[in-house]
């Protein structure tokens, strides 16, 4: 599709920035990667600090298909 | 080597054939530049995968999963968290790229400040920055060789021959500028992502049934995080993520893929279809990583995890296809880096202060194009000591370019000087803090030079926001150029002067 500018406001949804921002959190937070430092205690069959990082990934990739489908959904999405 | 040589020598006549047959003419400089803005969703996914990651992944990255074990998972979290920064970015960036024909990230900037100057400084940090990488990324190749030679030849030997093979292929990257890259980084892609991903799968599964392999006998330093108390310092990760996740979109050829769409649906369609590919490709890389280094050989060699374990599981066959997927990933990153280079050459340094024809313009780019082949191929093949520093040196100088260009995009506020004070001041701190503490500041609790820097140069750029207000032309410049992003305002009804003036 093309896009000249002239439809859709920049605005993203309220709960898409909120989301967007977690990502963030989850992902730099110091605090939190302390936490998993050296945590080898198994949560769903693997060490909990590889845990950490693969539910970052799936959280911060959740997102972004959730919010193309949403925007897409409502044609918000050019 | 019959095997290994013959299946990399079908890997790139298809690769050429592919590239032939899709009779590409360039009709103007855009066309050469950015594709004529005409690529969609699945093409556009693809292209930024096989640009984002380089061959090295699997020998670099895959290699320091091997050997500092889960450490090395922050580069998939920047990687993904890169994405949603494109997520973000598309529409203004999409918008003002068709609107004022950009074609590379100085014209944006240029634009979006108001000066050809900041064109010319962003242009040369990118150009020069970009050089050590494409060197890296071509003596990688190296190591590829060598593994497909089944050690006959030796290590300078077969930096040669990839560097003679990778420069051959610039043949085709410079006749077909962008579109070539990007229908070539589609083929790429799939074999370096997808068959690259069932691959790493299919070895975790061996590793852990036939070999008995698990997290479990891995050594506890596999899984630490520099912490509170640990020799990096408690914020070395952070910094490590966060200056890759901005800095990722301060190199001139991923920037450029914003501007190759054909519109900004498709750019979100394409973040939404690349990072599934980016989280299963980059959690079976690491794990792959991380078990591979109970194999023999691995811990002597970590860098080499790749080629040692599909060796060992499927012999000859299945590591010439290991060496089919990084030479897929390696063409894909190295192209994209070379054709953004010459775009850069002759659209922001000879372009920005000669009047040029569109002809001329991709004259210069491939000349452009050729001259930068010709240089790293001879560089990669010298015996460079400092190159690796010198590479993690311009990495932390160009993602200075992050403040102006983010910045630039969400905030009116911002003028050309506090873009290039912070800039230029950005940039020498970064310099001047690596070259005394190399790979982070103890006294910054860990953080890397990049990141202070970025604090400086933000910290300038917010000021001079606000010591030097816009004058009344410039806001409604700046205001017209957001009217734009926002609806207000029509691509039709955008007056003259809203390119920059001078």
């Amino acid at each position: 599709m093309s896009d000249d500018g002239k439809t859709n406001p920049n605005n993203h949804a309220a709960w898409i920035i909120g989301w967007f921002i977690l990502d963030a959190v989850v992902a730099l937070a110091p605090p939190i990667y302390w936490a998993f430092d050296r945590n080898r205690t198994a949560i769903l069959g693997l060490p909990a600090v590889v845990t950490y990082f693969v539910a970052v990934a799936v959280f911060i990739t959740a997102s972004i298909v959730a919010a193309y489908l949403a925007e897409a959904r409502s044609g918000k999405a050019g | 080597m019959l095997i290994t040589f013959g299946a990399i020598a079908i890997f790139f006549a298809v690769i050429i054939v592919v590239l032939q047959l899709s009779g590409i003419k360039d009709r103007d400089f855009t066309d050469y530049a950015v594709g004529g803005r005409s690529f969609g969703a699945r093409y556009q996914a693809m292209s930024f995968l096989n640009t984002w990651y380089p061959g090295a992944m699997f020998t670099a990255f895959g290699g320091m999963a091997a050997s500092a074990g889960v450490i090395s998972f922050y580069v998939l979290s920047y990687s993904l968290l890169t994405v949603v920064l494109m997520y973000l970015m598309a529409k203004p960036v999409w918008i003002w790229g068709k609107t004022f024909n950009l074609r590379t990230q100085p014209d944006l900037l240029a634009l979006r400040f108001g000066s050809r100057h900041i064109r010319t400084i962003a242009a040369v940090v990118g150009i020069i920055s970009g050089v050590p990488w494409l060197v890296l990324g071509m003596q990688a190749l190296g190591t590829l060789f060598q593994h497909m030679s089944l050690g006959t030849l030796s290590f300078a030997e077969a930096v040669m021959l990839g560097v003679a093979v990778i420069a051959l292929r610039q043949v085709w990257t410079v006749r077909m500028g962008m579109r070539g890259v990007v229908i070539s980084d589609m083929a790429q892609g799939i074999v370096a992502y997808i068959i690259g991903s069932a691959v790493l799968i299919g070895l975790i599964v061996w590793m852990v049934l036939a070999r008995g392999i698990s997290f479990d006998a891995l050594d506890q330093k596999m899984f630490a995080i520099p912490s509170v108390g640990s020799a990096e310092g408690p914020l070395y990760l952070f910094s490590l993520i966060l200056t890759g996740a901005i800095g990722g979109w301060c190199w001139p050829y991923i920037f450029v893929r914003l501007f190759t769409a054909d519109g900004v649906e498709s750019l979100k369609k394409s973040a939404a279809l690349a990072v599934p590919l980016s989280l299963i490709f980059g959690v079976a890389l690491l794990i792959f990583g991380m078990l591979g280094s109970q194999v023999p050989g691995v811990s002597a060699h970590p860098n080499d995890v790749w080629f040692i374990v599909s060796k060992e599981a499927g012999g000859l066959w299945l590591l010439g296809l290991a060496g089919v997927i990084v030479l897929a990933a390696s063409m894909g990153h190295t192209d994209g880096n070379i054709q953004a280079t010459g775009a850069q050459i002759a659209n922001d340094l000879v372009g920005n202060y000669w009047q040029l024809g569109e002809r001329q313009l991709i004259v210069i780019a491939k000349l452009g194009m050729l001259a930068l082949t010709i240089l790293s191929s001879w560089l990669a093949c010298l015996e460079l000591p400092a190159l690796f520093s010198l590479a993690v040196l311009a990495y932390q100088g160009i993602i200075q370019l992050a403040v102006p260009q983010f910045l630039g995009i969400f905030w009116k506020r911002g003028n050309k000087y506090g873009a290039i004070a912070g800039m230029v001041v950005g940039f020498v701190v970064a310099v001047v803090l690596e070259l005394g503490y190399p790979g982070y500041l103890p006294w910054a609790y860990g953080l890397t030079s990049g990141a202070v820097a970025l604090v400086v140069n933000l910290t300038i750029y917010v000021a001079m926001a606000y010591l030097i207000p816009q004058s009344q032309a410039e806001r409604r410049r700046v205001e017209e150029l957001f009217d734009l992003i926002e609806g207000k305002r029509s691509a039709a009804a955008v007056s003259k002067g809203v390119r920059e003036p001078a």
